[in-house]
């Protein structure tokens, strides 16, 4: 982990200005949202709607910039805020809904909260978007660390929540509410926590990456955002903290650096990567790499990974 | 009087599932709660702990009104119970079962948790160690580190007594907890029961296996979501309503 951080840092010594850095800056972004993501989903909540909540993020931003000259300072964080917001409010009726009907519904609030964003006139630009966002930076190496910056420090807090006693909460009320309610753990309140959240993150990242672009774009957000965040989370892995990280990495970076002139068939081998996983590794990629870790270990007469500590509550191996 | 329920009554549409049930439960008894398959004493449970709605009457625990509360509240005000079916977390450990329900004593806040300031490691530490001595005490120390779901069906229901425990209940609800238990769990679970009343823990149980009288105070026999008798154990035994509920009325000489 460590390792990977260094390199990330000094990255941009080697490839400055350049469009890997674009591509990078991207997966940063994509890092957090996916994992805002699955931090909803250890509550036990499939949440269509992420790229909406980024969506909402982003216009949050993307508005008081245009029109009221907000400094871009005010309006990151406010974007952040603002998708907390609406995610808690939505989060009250929705806790009545669970698996595939938690999903659907999710599905058309995402679409409901794109089109009413939309809908909005001269506003928000409607469907070309609002252009005209100011920028933070001249410099994309600035746009780069600022990037790196807000992902680890949005990775460090999901990765306390999922892995202290709230995400044991959260693990507890996805597996059996009733059982949970039983020990007063209540479910409605984790699940709006979860979504709460989650979505301060997406709402976050959604703000900057509106001000990176320089315009809010509906076609950057809502469910073409959230089928990449759905690909990437299960790709890489849904059970594992840095499952959606490993499936930015496979699904976005590694085709960007090193598959270009594949481009007009990229969605091809996308889908054949997804279907593969689908039908093979259920726990996606980092799953894999757990079972090769878990076979190694074993055959070197260790018997099994090594026990986790007691009392913490990991579903998986997150590694490091 | 600890737990009183008045004129419980509960409609599933058409159905009658409880109808006007009166129940009480002083401190320090065993109360036990029988009755034939179907007779509506699991929906007794679910409407004292609020995971099913009342349809009316009014149920008091410590003089306050719980009638409308939710299940968490209800736990948080002191009512454990165990369900029949899936009592545990089947993708915790045994012991992260138990360390997980340690929500209400200690509790520690969202600031703590987030930030692992000092009292919640104090907490953890201190939930760490109780976890374990419940595990003995339900003898399940060798298993804490099994999967819960790998756990055989017996060491699963004491998983869901160990759990209830470490909600620190006032109150323990119990749902037939000797359900597709062999004699010497069953043995071993009547015990751990006993145990549970000598340290303090008033006891209400669902069962229909008789061998549960043997550890009742005073027994409330129900029948098609109706109260047909109460009293001591060895009253209901004789009673020929409740052998009419249990085996039809041709068995009563």
């Amino acid at each position: 982990m460590g390792v990977v951080m260094i390199v990330l840092a000094l990255l941009p010594l080697a490839i400055s200005g350049s469009y890997y850095m674009h591509v990078l800056i991207l997966a940063f972004v994509y890092v957090v949202v996916s994992s805002g993501f699955r931090t909803i989903s250890i509550s036990g909540q499939f949440n269509i709607a992420q790229g909406a909540f980024m969506g909402v993020g982003a216009y949050a931003a993307a508005i008081p910039a245009v029109w009221l000259h907000w400094s871009p300072w005010v309006t990151i964080p406010l974007g952040a805020v603002a998708a907390t917001v609406v995610g808690s409010i939505i989060a009250y009726p929705f806790a009545r809904l669970r698996t595939v009907y938690y999903a659907m519904g999710t599905l058309f609030l995402g679409y409901v909260i794109m089109n009413l964003i939309t809908a909005g006139g001269k506003t928000t630009g409607m469907s070309t978007g609002l252009g005209g966002v100011q920028p933070l930076f001249s410099n994309r190496t600035h746009y780069y660390y600022l990037a790196f910056g807000l992902m680890v420090v949005s990775m460090a807090c999901m990765y306390r929540f999922e892995f202290s006693r709230i995400g044991v909460r959260m693990k507890a009320v996805a597996q059996s509410h009733q059982v949970a309610a039983s020990v007063g753990i209540g479910e409605r309140r984790n699940r709006i926590l979860a979504v709460a959240f989650g979505s301060f993150f997406t709402g976050l990242l959604g703000a900057f990456y509106c001000h990176y672009q320089g315009v809010a774009s509906p076609s950057s957000y809502g469910l073409g955002a959230t089928l990449l965040i759905i690909m990437y989370v299960l790709v890489g892995g849904l059970n594992s903290f840095w499952g959606p990280s490993v499936g930015v990495l496979i699904l976005l970076v590694i085709p960007e650096f090193y598959f270009r002139d594949l481009k007009g068939d990229l969605p091809y081998v996308t889908a054949a990567i997804l279907l593969i996983i689908a039908f093979t590794l259920p726990d996606g990629i980092v799953g894999l790499v757990n079972l090769v870790k878990n076979r190694i270990v074993k055959r070197l007469g260790r018997g099994g990974l090594p026990q986790q500590p007691e009392g913490e509550v990991r579903a998986d191996a997150p590694g490091d | 009087m600890l737990l009183e329920i008045k004129g419980l009554t509960k409609r599933f549409g058409g159905l009658k599932a409880v109808g006007d049930f009166d129940i009480h439960v002083d401190e320090g008894e065993i109360v036990g709660l029988i009755g034939p398959n179907g007779a509506g004493k699991s929906t007794v449970f679910n409407l004292i702990t609020g995971v099913l709605p009342v349809t009316s009457g009014t149920n008091m625990f410590r003089d306050r009104d719980i009638t409308r509360s939710q299940p968490d509240q209800v736990a948080a005000l002191g009512i454990g119970r165990t369900f029949q079916l899936n009592p545990l977390f089947p993708e915790f450990t045994v012991l992260q079962n138990v360390t997980s329900s340690f929500q209400l004593h200690p509790c520690s806040s969202l600031f703590d948790i987030f930030f692992g300031t000092p009292k919640y490691r104090r907490n953890e530490r201190f939930i760490r160690e109780k976890a374990h001595e419940i595990l003995s005490l339900v003898g399940l120390s060798k298993e804490a580190n099994d999967l819960a779901r790998n756990l055989a069906h017996g060491h699963q229901k004491m998983l869901g007594v160990a759990r209830a425990l470490a909600t620190k209940p006032t109150l323990l609800l119990l749902d037939e907890p000797l359900a597709g238990m062999n004699p010497s769990e069953i043995q071993y679970s009547l015990d751990a029961i006993r145990g549970m009343r000598d340290n303090g823990i008033t006891v209400l149980i669902v069962e229909h296996n008789m061998q549960i009288l043997s550890l009742c105070d005073r027994v409330v026999v129900i029948s098609f979501g109706e109260k047909i008798c109460e009293g001591l154990p060895s009253e209901v035994r004789a009673n020929s309503e409740v052998i009419s509920a249990y085996f039809g009325a041709d068995y009563v000489c």
